[in-house]
């Protein structure tokens, strides 16, 4: 089975809402990027529309919050980071108010509209953000069981990255969400591979291509925030390899959270960050071109393995 | 409250205000002074103010650092001791330059410029969604609608018709450089608000008799949002404080400190 992300959250918030969640869904303009139509056809007195606005949008997020509203916000994430930039940080980090933000698009999703709507930074800018928790749904039953969770058991700030695309669900039926540990889908003893979020489906494409010649610990980081380390410092200092993989900046995203766990922990390992490198933008192409040119498709990542195992 | 003892009120704050800044060695005293009589008639008048009743009246300080008029009225409506005023600045108060949600009685924290307005409007749309008839109050600086974020915030509110919604501008003048007329003028802002589609008022801003006949005479359950454009004076009720931009954070001394005091005692 595989699915749309933002089209299983729009399903799990609906299905909230009958449960008696008193949800409040909060666009900016652009309901297909959100693919909440079948919401406000729904529930139509439950949609807040600010138009273009995204400053005003995730104020008025807060000030729903403050009336005892579940607000949640569903926009993309190029406009939702940099344009409320500062009404994330206050409004609702700050303030700590029960808003769950959306990032819709992350990556680069919108593909040849290129720069201006790529956001490879989400995760760097929320985590100087205290009191949000922030996920990167790998599937999209991961993505059902994160929205649950952000509605039904945390009060205060959730961020949730999405990435667009088709996804196979490759969680398996019993996988339990816990915020906080990173979900393992393979067990090796020569690399340890470390994807943000949906990143991990590449990877696990390309262990198919490398079959028997290496095995791998794979993991989907899906916590960021928070996160509970044991399980990778455990594979790292079995393996002394590590490769982050992911359609984010190297400086300030999985690459980076994994580069401090090395530092913090004094682990000796060799690291290697697959990403959008530091002080590059991404380029004017479609997605599969962008993953490409950075290594991150599935020959892009198999390359690395075998430069990193070969020595 | 008479009009009398809503100015008394109001004194009352002022003089807690420049006690707790030269004590505390810090803060916005002309705002805050500036302030003072829109907030007596607030919350000693107009609003239904019990800050832990979840139907209550809100009040946004878009204007965040006029804090300690708000700390100040705060006290003396004994959501704390007036004498935590006293702890103002001290690294385990939780009276800070900015007002913020440890504060009892603040709704949310502020002291970004042009954040209270879109807050405000969500509360106000959240009553109406939830069909209580609870009203949302915002004050904001004028110079602080220099900042774009406001005039999102009116356009939603005139579209979402929030008759419970009223915005009150403290229009001094003054922004922190100096007069706004010579940094980015704001003005016509009552032809601003009306064209945003707000029901508007000036109305002498140090005279909280006159805010107060003001709020009173709203309607609340209509379409129109408010904006009161209170036409109050920087540094209000000191004589050598007043419209001089140099005191939006200048601490008073001792000495000053007790002219001022002697002043606002007349």
């Amino acid at each position: 089975m595989s699915g749309c992300l933002r089209e299983t959250q729009v399903e799990t918030y609906m299905h909230l809402i009958e449960q008696g969640s008193n949800i409040i869904y909060l666009v900016s303009d652009s309901v297909s990027t959100s693919k909440i139509k079948p919401f406000m056809e729904k529930y139509p007195d439950r949609v807040v529309n600010s138009g273009i606005a995204e400053q005003n949008l995730m104020g008025m997020a807060a000030g729903l919050a403050n009336a005892g509203f579940i607000p949640v916000t569903g926009n993309a994430t190029p406009f939702l980071i940099s344009r409320s930039n500062e009404q994330l940080k206050v409004d609702i980090s700050y303030s700590n108010s029960n808003v769950k933000v959306n990032g819709m698009h992350a990556g680069f999703s919108y593909g040849t509209d290129g720069c201006t709507h790529h956001e490879v930074n989400d995760i760097s800018v929320l985590r100087g953000f205290p009191n949000f928790e922030i996920y990167s749904p790998c599937d999209p039953a991961e993505c059902t069981k994160i929205t649950e969770y952000s509605v039904l058991h945390r009060t205060g700030p959730v961020y949730i990255s999405l990435n667009s695309g088709n996804f196979q669900i490759i969680t398996p039926e019993n996988h339990l969400f816990t915020p906080g540990k990173p979900v393992q889908f393979a067990e090796g003893k020569d690399i340890t591979i470390i994807a943000l979020g949906t990143a991990v489906h590449d990877v696990l494409d390309a262990a198919r291509q490398w079959a028997t010649l290496y095995t791998a610990d794979i993991f989907s980081l899906s916590s960021i925030r928070p996160l509970q380390t044991d399980a990778l410092t455990d594979s790292i200092k079995k393996t002394g390899r590590v490769l982050t993989v992911e359609q984010h900046s190297t400086h300030g995203g999985a690459g980076s959270i994994v580069a401090e766990l090395i530092a913090d922990k004094g682990l000796d390992a060799k690291l290697k960050r697959l990403g959008v490198p530091e002080g590059q933008y991404t380029r004017n192409w479609s997605a599969p071109d962008n993953k490409i040119f950075f290594g991150l498709d599935a020959a892009g990542i198999r390359k690395v393995v075998d430069l990193m195992c070969s020595t | 409250m008479t009009g009398n003892e809503l100015k008394e009120k109001s004194n009352e704050i002022k003089k807690l205000v420049i006690t707790m800044t030269a004590k505390g060695k810090g803060g916005h005293v002309g705002t805050s002074l500036s302030e003072a009589d829109i907030l007596a008639a607030l919350f000693f008048h107009t609003m239904n103010f019990d800050y832990q009743d979840p139907d209550r009246d809100r009040f946004v300080l878009s204007k965040g650092h006029g804090s300690e008029s708000l700390y100040c009225t705060l006290a003396l409506k004994g959501t704390f001791p007036v004498s935590e005023l006293n702890n103002y600045l001290t690294h385990d108060s939780f009276l800070t330059i900015h007002p913020t949600r440890h504060v009892p009685g603040v709704e949310i924290n502020t002291g970004a410029l042009g954040h209270g307005f879109s807050i405000a409007v969500g509360m106000a749309l959240g009553a109406r969604k939830s069909l209580k008839n609870w009203r949302t109050f915002v004050l904001t600086g004028d110079g602080e609608l220099e900042e774009g974020s406001n005039w999102e915030a009116a356009m939603a509110a005139s579209f979402y018709k929030l008759g419970n919604l009223t915005v009150i501008v403290d229009n001094n003048r003054l922004q922190l450089a100096d007069f706004i007329s010579k940094i980015m003028e704001i003005e016509p802002l009552d032809k601003k608000f009306e064209a945003f589609g707000f029901d508007v008022y000036k109305v002498a801003g140090n005279d909280p008799q006159a805010i107060s006949d003001c709020l009173d005479s709203l309607d609340y359950s209509g379409t129109k949002p408010h904006c009161i454009l209170a036409q109050t004076t920087k540094g209000s009720g000191v004589s050598f404080m007043e419209n001089i931009a140099e005191w939006h954070h200048r601490v008073p001394t001792i000495d000053e400190a007790e002219k001022a005091i002697k002043e606002l005692s007349k």
